[in-house]
């Protein structure tokens, strides 16, 4: 035999094979259509009950396993004609029958179930998400139907996730100053706290101390002056003596200033903080221009807070 | 008829000692297995099949360093120059005898260790979303097991590619060249018009065999128990 006979050969039994495989697997059609740029799968109407409701659904919650990067048992969701396609083990949705369509009977199993969907250790679809489905299988699956067609479909509610505290990590951001935090929250009792449980940042609240708080109890704080977020000195006697400290908390969001004896030495300190959000001082002075004009907060005297 | 004349010594040399011949078959089988049980969901088979599939690359991989003559990578690993020269030299009609390997089979055979090595190494740490994880899946985070699942899933459509390729060219010397690759592969003998004159192949000691495959067995079963199967 020739090469060229031979290698002819191969070429229709190559086809062959493909052409086998495309039919007895469609995900496998898809991705050689796709691959080839001819798939012309099924869309569904930008305001069908599909696109408004279930699609959404899809990609909070399945796409992470279903979705244009990862396709588990080469099934998508990520569009209407890949829920449509069906995955290697057929067609997940069979239209007007929820019983028999796998999505549904997946999504529906106990958790202590090895197949149900999401799997073990995710959340599982609330029952409003489920019967969002289920009115949309019993609909026919359809990619047109407008969503208001549906009248009694349930609003969905997404339930509120409290993030878990990483109280290991927390502790570990604390720790390099923890000793020295500790040591100043005896010495100024309610002044010094952190921003939050879940925070290492901390705030000052020096207003407590009244005119007690002055330039030498807050350049005690001094070694603190990067992790402090928050700081209220109102009413305090700090003076522009600590202008080059305030100027030193890079990472200072908002800032106090009111009933101080500070001037146009501390507001100058300030304005090159780049993440400050807001100021209050003790009437307009002309050197909080250009912080307003980085569009920081300034409130004065009279403009309340 | 083939074995009975192929065990003629007058008018065959031996090439292919037993373990490469048990360890390229016992692939075939165990990929078949692999995919038809990942296919169907039979994880605990999937695991079983991947991790012999470990055992035989390992092994593969120490008898390609002290096994027989043929085995050997040094015998068959030529720099790409000489694969390159090779091919040219076929498609111009030369004919170039090899006992065991020529250099494009010789690189095609490294190519598929390396990509079965990944797969399986990826297999490893993959999981089905459905309970079943891999000795190593536990090891490393969601996402990242997510990922070798993924990659272990686009490796074996590269190794259907190879295999392909690996057929077409077994057929290609049957069909075109008259040379039957597939039957030495049982029986371990070539005809002497296909082997060089006066070829020296030394065979390894099967006793090297079995040390060698104990060892990557050992490996293999030290995985599996880094698994939660057996409580």
């Amino acid at each position: 035999m020739s090469a060229p006979v031979y290698f002819a050969g191969v070429t229709v039994l190559t086809l062959a094979g493909i052409t086998v495989a495309m039919l007895l697997r469609p995900a496998f059609a898809s991705s050689v259509l796709r691959f080839t740029g001819l798939e012309r799968g099924p869309v569904a109407a930008p305001g069908s009950f599909y696109s408004v409701r279930v699609q959404p659904l899809f990609d909070a919650r399945c796409a992470g396993c279903h979705g244009d990067k990862m396709q588990k048992a080469q099934l998508g969701l990520e569009s209407f004609a890949a829920t449509m396609r069906g995955g290697k083990h057929g067609p997940a949705i069979i239209p007007g029958n929820v019983r028999d369509s796998k999505l549904y009977a997946r999504i529906t199993l106990p958790v202590s179930d090895n197949r149900a969907m999401p799997p073990s250790g995710k959340t599982p679809l609330t029952k409003n998400e489920v019967e969002v489905i289920q009115l949309w299988i019993t609909a026919h699956a359809s990619g047109s139907l407008p969503v208001s067609a549906i009248k009694n479909a349930p609003r969905l509610v997404r339930p509120v996730e409290i993030r878990e505290v990483n109280y290991g990590l927390v502790q570990r951001q604390r720790a390099p100053l923890a000793a020295t935090v500790q040591q100043l929250q005896r010495r100024f009792p309610g002044v010094i706290d952190y921003e939050a449980r879940d925070s290492a940042d901390l705030e000052i609240n020096a207003f407590l101390a009244g005119r007690s708080f002055r330039d030498a109890e807050l350049q005690a704080l001094m070694p603190l002056r990067t992790r402090i977020v928050r700081a209220d000195f109102s009413g305090t006697a700090i003076t522009d003596a600590s202008a080059s400290m305030l100027g030193g908390m890079e990472r200072l969001r908002i800032l106090r200033l009111k009933d101080t004896k500070t001037g146009a030495g501390s507001l100058r300190a300030i304005a090159s903080l780049k993440t400050l959000r807001s100021v209050t001082v003790a009437g307009a002075a002309p050197e909080t221009a250009p912080l307003r004009q980085r569009g920081v907060a300034v409130y004065g005297d009279h403009d309340g807070e | 008829m083939a074995t009975t004349m192929a065990n003629d010594p007058s008018t065959h040399v031996r090439v292919w000692d037993i373990p490469i011949r048990l360890f390229h078959w016992s692939i075939v089988v165990l990929l078949l297995v692999s995919w038809v049980s990942a296919d169907q969901g039979f994880m605990k088979v999937h695991l079983w099949s991947g991790l012999t599939l470990l055992a035989l690359l390992l092994f593969r991989i120490g008898w390609g360093l002290f096994g027989s003559t043929t085995a050997r990578f040094s015998n068959f690993l030529h720099p790409p120059a000489r694969v390159i020269g090779y091919l040219k030299g076929m498609r111009g009609g030369e004919k170039h005898l090899y006992a065991g390997h020529n250099p494009a089979g010789g690189l095609m055979v490294i190519f598929l260790i390396a990509v079965l090595l990944a797969q399986v190494l990826t297999g490893l740490f993959s999981n089905d979303s459905l309970g079943f994880h891999a000795p190593f899946a536990l090891w490393v985070t969601e996402e990242a097991s997510n990922r070798a699942t993924n990659l272990h899933g686009t490796i074996f459509n590269f190794i259907l590619l190879l295999i392909w390729c690996h057929v077409v060219a077994v057929g290609f010397y049957l069909f075109v060249k008259g040379e039957n690759l597939v039957w030495p592969m049982f029986h371990g003998r070539k005809h002497h018009s296909q082997v060089p004159a006066g070829v020296n192949i030394r065979f390894a000691r099967l006793s090297v065999a079995f040390v060698l495959l104990a060892l990557a067995a050992g490996i293999a079963v030290w995985v599996v128990f880094q698994g939660d199967y057996f409580s």
